[in-house]
């Protein structure tokens, strides 16, 4: 468990105060808006940033307290920041030999981690030689090998090559059995496909703590006001129609249509479905150029700011966000659990499984 | 060509420069690293104090370090009952003076590499497990080791050219307190020119060796800063 309180104030004015308390199972996924504070969070939770009050302790270990504070080198956690921080003197191996000084063994060897994340050949390669997806696979090899008992991540993966990635996230899922995790991300497959457990945090504060799906899924909170807000939808792919360049789905035995240049090779897809892209229909409409639509029932209605209501749909197993406006609500007279028509505008296709 | 007082001249001179040099390169990376990171009202104060040197006419700075050698005042004093001879006119004294001449040949440039140090680096250095001592002999000294090089180098090549802050607390004593430098001048004083010359030159070589290598280490810095 890693428990926290921690409040921090800049020229008398409350900036930060974040609260709660963390499983240390797995990846905790640290999910919000830019400048939200979400680096601050983890920088406090590491003790590089001194200026919080508080409290924080890590097991049975006080990091900090009121008359305390647990030093950086103390605390044994391993850090990979957003850009790879290589040391530019020494080679590859030097850096990595570097994080072995103080933990002569850990989860793995540097040979085996060179295998696993594949930079063998790059070991006598200087910093800047290296790609930023090279680099930032060797900084996460640095911080595994001095031996943490929390591993923290900001935005490790997002500069990043879709070869690195595709080597690291399920990666990063093996390690967190072992050590846990605490990953700052703004990709929701991220969220999805590493953690069961997600801090959101928002205008400096935790607004929760919970698992991905529900968080994303509570219309009151900061999430689903975002235009961008949506979720993630599997589609389990039929055939694809090589002449109009489509495939064939089905979510939750649904029919859905998908527009994509060559044949997926995975039966299994993930699409987002943001909620402005939804369209409400009481009756299936004839004539549109809208080519997907699903049968729903309201599960929630919530009303936004400005006019807008935000609905919960459900498919049968899956669900899916719609923003309309409230105008719209009241001249279609829609009530829970009625059946409705969404009709989809636009996905983006996240690819297999991630 | 030369006689025996010129090569004990040429020796004293690169004692005096090397053991310059050596203590300086110990008490100067705390320092450096002082300055550059202290936030303390009186940092201005110690960093004017160090610098002093660049801008004192060295016979200001020889004058009153003459007057702090007397075994009258407190520091003089101090020394005779420690060691039983006094500073001025003796190596030790001459080497002392040397030191503080010096301070700022090694202290900047150590300041400055410190002070563009990235402080992202310290950052992984903590996060791996290192204090603060371990963090600096392992990561910071290795970083910025060029910056360790040229600081020493200037420091060596400023002793030997040091004149007049020995003319004022070391006199001319040959083989105790007799330079490279005042050898010279004496040579010139007495019209010896034929000395006087290869004296000269030789000085002139070797420095003109000495900052051609420094700025090739500097050159190469510069490379490897570009390149982080």
């Amino acid at each position: 468990m890693l428990e926290f309180d921690l409040i921090k104030h800049e020229s008398e004015q409350l900036l930060f105060h974040f609260q709660g308390a963390l499983q240390l199972k797995g990846v905790c996924t640290v999910f919000g808006d830019s400048g939200a504070g979400k680096t601050s969070l983890i920088r406090a939770f590491a003790g590089l940033d001194n200026s919080f009050s508080g409290k924080l302790n890590f097991k049975q270990c006080q990091w900090q307290s009121q008359s305390s504070f647990i030093k950086t080198e103390k605390r044994r956690i391993g850090m990979v920041f957003q850009e790879p921080r290589l040391f530019p003197h020494l080679n590859a191996l030097g850096n990595l030999q570097l994080a072995c000084k103080k933990a002569p063994k850990s989860l793995y060897t540097i040979d085996e981690l060179a295998e696993l994340l594949d930079f063998s050949s790059l070991l006598d390669k200087k910093s800047h030689q290296l790609s930023g997806g090279q680099k930032q696979r060797i900084a996460i090899a640095r911080a595994i090998l001095t031996d943490p008992q929390l591993l923290i991540m900001d935005e490790p993966l997002s500069s990043l090559d879709q070869h690195s990635r595709k080597l690291l996230l399920p990666f990063i899922k093996t390690v967190s059995k072992r050590i846990p995790i605490i990953y700052i991300t703004h990709s929701m497959p991220e969220v999805f496909y590493l953690s069961r457990q997600m801090i959101l945090i928002d205008q400096g504060r935790v607004e929760a703590i919970g698992e991905p799906q529900t968080l994303f899924l509570n219309p009151k909170l900061s999430l689903a006001k975002h235009a961008h807000s949506g979720l993630l939808l599997n589609v389990d792919s039929v055939s694809w129609d090589k002449e109009y360049s489509l495939l064939h789905g089905l979510v939750d035995n649904q029919e859905i249509i998908l527009a994509i240049d060559t044949q997926p090779g995975e039966t299994r897809l993930q699409i987002k479905v943001e909620s402005k892209d939804v369209i409400i229909a009481a009756q299936r409409l004839s004539g549109s150029s809208l080519q997907n639509c699903l049968q729903v029932s309201i599960e929630q209605i919530e009303s936004l700011s400005a006019g807008s209501v935000l609905l919960t749909l459900s498919t049968g197993k899956q669900k899916l966000l719609a923003k309309i406006t409230l105008k719209s609500l009241k001249e279609l007279n829609l009530q829970l659990r009625q059946t409705v028509f969404a009709y989809i505008k636009a996905v983006s296709i996240l690819g297999e499984s991630l | 060509m030369l006689d025996a007082l010129d090569y004990s001249a040429i020796f004293l001179t690169f004692k005096l420069a090397g053991l310059t040099t050596v203590i300086l390169l110990i008490i100067s990376p705390p320092l450096a690293w002082w300055l550059a990171r202290s936030k303390r009202f009186y940092r201005p104060f110690v960093e004017a104090l160090v610098a002093l040197p660049l801008v004192l006419p060295p016979t200001v700075l020889g004058f009153y370090l003459l007057i702090s050698f007397s075994p009258d005042s407190l520091f003089g004093g101090l020394w005779m009952s420690l060691t039983g001879g006094t500073l001025a006119f003796s190596f030790s004294g001459l080497l002392i003076a040397s030191i503080i001449y010096s301070l700022p040949f090694v202290v900047q440039p150590l300041q400055s590499a410190f002070v563009n140090l990235d402080k992202d680096y310290l950052e992984v250095a903590s996060t791996l497990g290192f204090n603060s001592t371990e963090t600096f002999y392992r990561v910071v000294f290795p970083m910025v080791l060029p910056s360790f090089i040229i600081a020493g180098a200037l420091g060596f090549a400023h002793t030997i050219g040091e004149f007049g802050v020995v003319l004022m607390i070391g006199g001319n004593i040959p083989g105790e307190t007799q330079v490279l430098s005042i050898a010279l001048f004496d040579h010139v004083e007495t019209l010896q020119y034929e000395q006087a010359h290869v004296l000269s030159f030789s000085l002139l070589a070797f420095s003109m060796a000495l900052l051609m290598f420094i700025y090739g280490v500097l050159q190469k810095r510069q490379k490897r800063l570009s390149n982080a």
